[in-house]
């Protein structure tokens, strides 16, 4: 990564360095074009939320299996697609879309026996949306999510988990992701904590900051209650005033060289670093010390669970953080490089074992937001890389999907209790208001009052693509 | 992953018709280089068929012409472009062609397929530049560069060119090159650093550690006599060369002794056990999955090789095949860890893919690996390519040999590589499927047919008996006998404790007098073992006085038979011999050797029993017992054996047990403890020996420029060709590929030395540029007049700031973050308290204490230090080079470790101990150059000073003991904590 990185570091003349510099390549009359200005940190138009929880299932959720009943599946079972009434389904202009990455890949191959349904399915709320029994607490809130089922990607294996953050398939050149873009264009609502934070295993690329800067990753978190953050205390004997002196020093002999060394991004990110981190020691710990919450709390994210604790515990941090001004916190669920949803194989097993993790302490962190007023102002989302085959692979698992998923949104000025979108009758592709993954992060900057294309920066031309379409169905 | 951008550009393109008539050259040829010529071009030509001219494309193939100029609609390139079925499809993998790129195909069509005439064929892949060998260009000539440039330039760049000239006459070889590039650039190089910066770069980066106050010292003042003047220059040499010359000596100087360094070795063994993918053994608990056990012997061969230059060439050689090479040579073995370390329990073909892709990624600069399933995309490589290099390896396995020392083999012992399977075949995977072995057709062992400049020379090597019986080693004997002495005084003071509880025993019991337990070893009788009925049931936790006689027995017993142990190792020892030496061996011995045994095997069944009756009258805990199976039956087990053994002794005859002194790896998770034991093959295949002689051969292209590459990415901080790890058609020629080659030939010249890399690299003039992107010096600001805070008003970026931000024409010096490694060893170094020592087992990684250098911590996916994981330590799978991340994170370990902040109390001790005045000022001041190497500025000076004094007043505040080393100490601190500590400038 190290040479990518670094080479679009120093070309830009962006990132956070790069806007020191560039301001001052504008005063001295360097290139640059002399329109373009950094954001101010503040929203373009009135923003409807603030903050967003991006929860993301590694792996590759079943669509049928949680917000996308498809009852043909079961009705046809065994059948090849040409044995259904929908073997008209299939269009090839859509499944030319996908561009494989591993050539002769076996993954997303067409697995073209229909596989029968593994949960059964009942309608949830006042809005009788059809929610998946693996998903018990998830159905019962449902009308505060707008489901969006007619999601498409075009990485048919798990690069599509970058291209669900970044918009772009990995073959790409690859940009920044959603979390990276946030962060860049809103200013912090609270200086003491870093503005962009991920929990969770990531394998992919973790430089979500790309040509904006290492200042525009993701600050990751272990949320670990014996540590919850490396060297957070001084173990040294020094005052927490000498400390603040240290780092003061620090900061100003920092910038002293920064006299010296203009234009050395390196240096300005580490100046900011700094900052954030003589914050951070104090604000971090106490951000995700849950022991303050009541038992009731811990109980809703199911903290007294060993199955729900894990994931529970990043969710009610999650909560703590946005409480505390944080504007995008990311939690990636399932380990292992691939992701542990990759249900290739003994997919009722699989899924209903990791549903049961993530599913309580979800639609817990949704009915905790919503009591203390912060769901009107922070947008969770839900999402994964693709869907899984209608069809079956091997005896009992299905394989990539990328024509047709599902995704779900809520809080922020998303309405609830919608559905958005459809897959056809074997939930294949996505046949009714289809949206690339690009319009969730089209929606988002939306409901932050960002417009995508006044971020853009000099020498880096974004692709329509990239912008997404706002998903003007899901909104209030 | 970035491999595949061309084909991403390709799905970019615009219909051409929208910017007006297609053009061949602009907008059909690119759709057809991405897509289609790895099969229709220059690789390969699939059904006959060439795509990569016009001519060629009007031409066709097997099936006919590809095309019919002005009509689109019956061509056959536009029929199998937009066929829809998959099976008629071009291109049959990845995406189809998009609409527009096929509408571009049939206007061009339309339009007649217009296309130049002159057009030539897609270059043989064999005339890629890297599959070349290196040849030394001519070295441009500073003087000539300089007057050819001047009519070209500006007025104003042209003086300055002059000037400059004339002050290059001297150019190195790799100044020469890289000047010649700037010219044509109007780049100008940015001045030399500030000396002591150039100090401290040099002497990080060659020992990983930073120049301490006296040589920061000593290298100023002898800087300052080599500049001072000399009376009356005798033959009139110019003064300015005479002071070049003279400093020349002064760095040429420091760098021989970095260069004699044997921390030289340990910083740049570190770099290589990244790009060779060190990692010591990790599995599931006490199960060993990955690499081996004490791997660290190929460590230390790392960095005793490059602390003695060993050339590169031998090096390879060594690693890939030191036991071909020197079989019986412990400290060439040790070279074969490169080998071993590849080890995996669960997967034979998971492992052989290991070391395919990074035996040819770190030496060949190839992605072999690409191959695996389907032939390469962009280099002639073909699958058949990577299972023939396979094969080279199919034979090896690992294992661990007795070293000098131990015969335990969990203490210590030599990880190394051998051949254990001299016949196993190797099939082709269809599509890279393990499960389909083309078993049709065996592979045979060979290197890409494209690079074979020569053929591999594959003779198997017969091994000398030691190297496949490693129980002939000499210190073999040593270990086993030190063992058996060990245990007999084991046995010796277990008998003495045995015999003070019998004494206490029966002192406490009314003293009966002591029946001798002595065993008469020999006799052969054994007492009978029934337990006195009539005893009284022992009160939990005392012994009763049979039962101390009885254990008493029992050690005695093992006391005799340990006595016998020695005996029996000679002899055994000596039969071996006897009978590696000869085809004909002694019977006396082997016979004497069969008798030893049969007499230790009998004094062993005797303790046995001895044991077993024990067990019988003093049960051991009830916990103990459940799990143990039934005194009696053990006591009946022990009788039989013992039985034998008094039959075995009379006829010993002359089979005995051979001693071991090796252990194989396991191959896989259910292999016996029996199969283990079999005899290796007393010949190796050689054919690891051919590939690392084809790989260190003067004729291979690629070996010493990726060598080159990679020593260059490290002191440069950026590589001569972008990814290291590929040197395949998809690295277009590098800007500087004259400069890469000229120092690979002169490296291959130089005995593949290291060293002499090294000293071309760092006494260049572009290695002593200073890292500034403009004019601002630091001399301006040292200016007593200047108030540094409006530095800002006077700096101008250089032009090249712009025209060349990406520096890849050299105008600068890149500056680099100090690796994990190196932050954590400058900083005990620093302070003081660095351990010197060289070399040894590891270290826990949790030893956080620890004065070792960091690489001296056992690393593996589950070994990992805290502080060094911070800032992105090498992962062990696979690191070509390492990552810089900046993260608030690595701020707070820099802050609040223990590491750092005992460090800096050392530090500040240290400076105050060593400075002349204790004042503040002069304090600031050698803090600022041991720790910076660079001398303050004046708000820099004010702005520490009045941090002291608020340190000095805090401390006194919270009346800390000594504040005035208190505040010292957080000044340290805080200048650690500088981003010019971190970096290296």
């Amino acid at each position: 990564m190290n040479p990518t990185r670094r080479s679009f570091l120093t070309r830009s003349g962006l990132g956070f360095g790069g806007l020191a510099l560039g301001t001052m390549l504008a005063r001295d009359g360097f290139g640059l074009e002399s329109s373009w200005r950094p954001p101010t940190g503040l929203p373009h138009f009135p923003a409807r939320a603030k903050s967003v929880i991006w929860i993301f299932l590694r792996g590759g959720l079943s669509h049928m299996e949680s917000f996308d009943p498809k009852p043909a599946l079961t009705q046809y079972a065994g059948k090849t697609f040409a044995e259904t009434p929908f073997k008209g389904i299939d269009d090839a202009e859509r499944r030319k879309r996908v561009r494989v990455v591993v050539v002769n890949d076996a993954n997303g191959q067409q697995r073209n026996k229909v596989y029968p349904l593994q949960v059964g399915f009942a309608p949830g709320g006042k809005s009788g949306i059809e929610v998946s029994d693996w998903f018990p607490h998830l159905r019962a809130s449902v009308d505060d999510l707008a489901i969006v089922r007619s999601m498409w990607t075009t990485d048919d294996n798990h690069g599509a988990q970058i291209q669900f953050h970044s918009g772009r398939h990995m073959l790409d050149v690859q940009e920044p992701t959603i979390g990276a873009w946030v962060n860049y264009g809103l200013g912090s609502l609270n200086e003491n904590l870093p503005q962009f934070i991920n929990m969770g295993p990531r394998f992919f690329d973790k430089r979500d900051g790309r040509y904006l800067g290492p200042a525009y990753d993701a600050v990751p978190l272990v949320i670990d209650p014996r540590e919850p953050l490396a060297y957070a205390r001084p173990e040294g004997d020094i005052s927490s005033a000498e400390q603040q002196m240290q780092f003061d020093l620090v900061g100003k002999l920092n910038r002293l060289k920064a006299t010296q060394y203009p234009g050395d991004q390196a240096l300005d990110a580490r100046i900011k670093s700094y900052e954030l981190a003589y914050r951070m020691q104090m604000a971090v710990p106490e951000a995700v010390n849950t022991e303050s919450e009541t038992e009731e709390t811990k109980k809703l994210y199911g903290l007294d669970q060993a199955g729900t604790k894990p994931f529970g515990t990043q969710l009610l941090a999650a909560r703590r953080f946005v409480e505390r001004g944080v504007r995008f916190i990311q939690i990636q669920h399932g380990d292992g490089a691939a992701g542990s949803w990759d249900a290739h194989s003994s997919l009722k097993a699989n899924h209903s074992t990791l549903s049961a993790q993530v599913d309580k302490p979800t639609a817990g962190l949704l009915h905790d937001l919503k009591r203390r007023g912060l769901l009107d102002e922070t947008i969770v989302v839900f999402a994964t890389e693709f869907g899984r085959t209608p069809g079956s692979q091997g005896s009992d698992g299905r394989d990539h999907h990328p024509y047709g998923f599902s995704v779900w949104l809520a809080g922020g000025g998303i309405k609830g209790g919608i559905v958005h979108g459809a897959t056809d009758e074997l939930g294949f592709h996505a046949v009714e208001d289809a949206h690339y993954v690009t319009d969730i992060h089209a929606t988002l900057l939306h409901q932050l009052g960002l417009k995508g294309r006044k971020l853009e920066v000099p020498d880096r031309k974004r692709l329509d693509l990239d912008y997404g379409e706002v998903i003007k169905g899901v909104l209030v | 992953m970035k491999f595949i951008a061309l084909i991403a550009l390709a799905g970019l393109v615009l219909p051409a018709s929208a910017a007006g008539k297609v053009d061949y050259l602009r907008d059909v040829k690119p759709i057809l280089a991405a897509r289609c010529y790895s099969c229709h071009g220059a690789l390969k030509q699939e059904s006959k068929l060439r795509l990569d001219t016009a001519e060629s494309i009007r031409k066709g193939g097997k099936h006919g012409p590809a095309i019919i100029a002005g009509k689109p609609a019956p061509s056959l390139l536009v029929k199998k472009v937009s066929a829809h079925s998959l099976d008629e499809r071009m291109p049959p993998e990845g995406e189809p062609l998009h609409a527009p790129q096929i509408a571009t195909l049939r206007e061009w069509i339309s339009a007649g397929a217009p296309a130049p005439k002159d057009e030539r064929p897609e270059s043989d892949p064999r005339e890629h530049w890297a599959f070349k060998p290196p040849v030394k260009a001519v070295v441009p000539e500073a003087r000539a560069i300089g007057e050819g440039a001047v009519g070209k330039q500006p007025k104003a760049a042209r003086t300055t060119t002059s000037v400059r000239a004339s002050l290059i006459t001297n150019l190195s070889p790799l100044d020469a090159f890289l000047e010649a590039q700037r010219r044509t650039q109007n780049l100008n190089a940015q001045p030399p650093a500030e000396p002591s910066l150039w100090l401290r770069r040099v002497t990080l980066d060659l020992t990983g550690l930073p120049p301490t106050r006296e040589e920061l010292a000593a290298f100023e003042r002898d800087l300052s006599v080599s500049r001072s003047p000399i009376p009356a220059p005798a033959s009139g040499v110019d003064e300015q060369v005479r002071k070049r010359e003279g400093e020349s000596r002064v760095r040429a100087a420091v760098v021989e002794r970095l260069l004699a360094s044997p921390h030289y070795g340990e910083r740049w063994g570190r770099h290589f056990m990244d790009i060779w993918r060190y990692s010591d053994w990790w599995g599931l608990g006490a199960q060993l999955r990955y690499s081996q056990k004490h791997i660290w012997h190929w460590r230390d061969w790392i960095v005793e090789s490059l602390n003695a230059d060993k050339g590169y060439d031998r090096m390879i050689i060594e690693q890939i095949a030191g036991d071909e090479l020197a079989p019986t040579d412990p400290a060439t073995l040790r070279a074969t860890g490169f080998m071993a370390r590849n080890y995996y329990l669960f997967n034979r073909t998971t492992w052989m893919d290991d070391v395919v892709e990074h035996t040819s990624k770190a030496f060949l600069g190839l992605t072999m690996n690409c191959a695996k399933c389907h032939d390469h995309k962009y280099d002639p490589l073909t699958t058949t390519d990577y299972y023939a290099m396979r094969a080279i390896f199919e034979p090896y396995h690992a294992r661990l040999d007795e070293l000098p020392g131990t015969a335990d083999l969990e203490k210590d012992g030599l990880p190394r590589a051998f051949d254990l399977h001299l016949d196993r075949p190797t099939y082709i995977h269809v599509k890279g499927d393990e499960k389909k072995p083309d078993t049709n057709r065996v592979i045979a062992a060979a290197i890409p047919a494209s690079l074979a400049f020569k053929p591999l020379v594959i003779a198997p090597v017969p091994l000398p008996a030691p190297a496949h019986n490693p129980a002939l080693q000499p210190w073999v004997l040593t270990n086993h006998l030190l063992a058996a002495e060990e245990q007999i005084t084991v046995a010796r003071q277990s008998v003495e404790t045995a015999q003070k509880k019998l004494t206490e025993v029966e002192r406490a019991s009314g003293a009966r007098t002591p029946t001798s337990a002595a065993p008469k070893p020999d006799a052969g009788v054994r007492a009978s073992a029934v337990a006195p009925a009539a005893a009284p049931p022992a009160p939990a936790a005392t012994t009763t006085a049979e039962q101390a006689r009885g254990a008493l027995k029992a050690a005695e017993f093992t006391l005799a038979a340990a006595q016998l142990r020695p005996a029996m190792v000679s002899a055994v020892w000596n039969a071996d011999a006897s009978r590696a030496a000869h085809s004909r061996s002694n019977s006396n011995l082997l016979a004497a050797a069969a008798t030893a045994e049969a007499k230790f095997k009998l004094a062993q069944a005797q303790a046995e029993l001895a044991k077993a009756e024990l067990e019988l009258i003093a049960p051991a805990t009830e916990a103990k017992k459940k799990k143990e199976p039934d005194a009696e039956k053990k006591l009946k087990t022990a009788q039989e054996v013992l039985a034998k053994a008094q039959k075995a002794i009379s006829a010993a005859g002359t089979n005995y047990t051979s001693l071991r002194a090796t252990l194989k790896a396991f191959e896989g998770p259910d292999e016996s403890e029996a199969h283990r034991q079999l005899p290796y093959p007393t010949t190796s295949t050689g054919r690891r020996l051919a590939l690392a002689q084809w790989l260190a051969d003067r004729q291979n292209p690629l070996t010493a420029r990726v060598l080159v590459n990679h020593v260059w990415t490290r002191h440069f901080s950026q590589p001569l060709v972008a990814n290291v790890t590929d040197f395949g058609r998809r690295a277009a020629k590098p800007v500087h590929a004259e400069l890469l080659d000229w120092l690979a030939v002169d490296f291959m010249e130089h005995g593949w030395s290291l060293k002499h890399l090294h000293r071309r690299i760092v006494l260049s003039e572009a290695y002593r540029m200073a890292s500034t992107y403009g004019s601002v010096s630091v001399r301006a600001s040292e200016r007593p007049d200047s108030k540094s805070l409006s530095l800002s008003h006077s700096l101008t970026l250089s032009p090249a700031h712009t025209t060349d931000p990406e520096n890849k024409f050299y105008w600068r010096m890149n500056s680099q973050r100090m690796d994990a490694n190196v932050l954590r060893d400058s900083l005990l170094h620093l302070a003081g308290t660095l351990d010197p020592k060289l070399g040894g087992p590891t270290i826990d990684a949790k030893r956080e204490d620890s004065l070792r250098r960091s690489f001296y911590f056992t690393q593996s996916p589950e070994d990992l230090n805290k502080f060094l994981e911070m800032f992105d330590n090498a992962n062990t799978k696979e690191c070509y080079r390492r990552d810089e991340s900046i993260l608030p994170q690595q701020a707070l370990a820099l802050a609040n470790s223990k590491l750092v902040s005992t460090a800096a109390a050392k530090v500040a001790e240290r400076l105050v101990k060593d400075s002349e005045s204790a004042s503040d000022e002069a304090f600031i001041r050698t803090t600022f150059t041991t720790l910076l190497a660079t001398t303050p500025t004046p708000a820099e000076k004010k702005l520490c000073a009045d941090s002291l004094a608020q340190f000095l007043a805090a401390a006194q505040e919270r009346k800390s003991a000594q504040p005035e080393a208190k505040a010292r100490a957080a000044l340290v601190h805080a200048l650690l904590n500088h981003n010019d500590f971190i970096t290296i400038r």
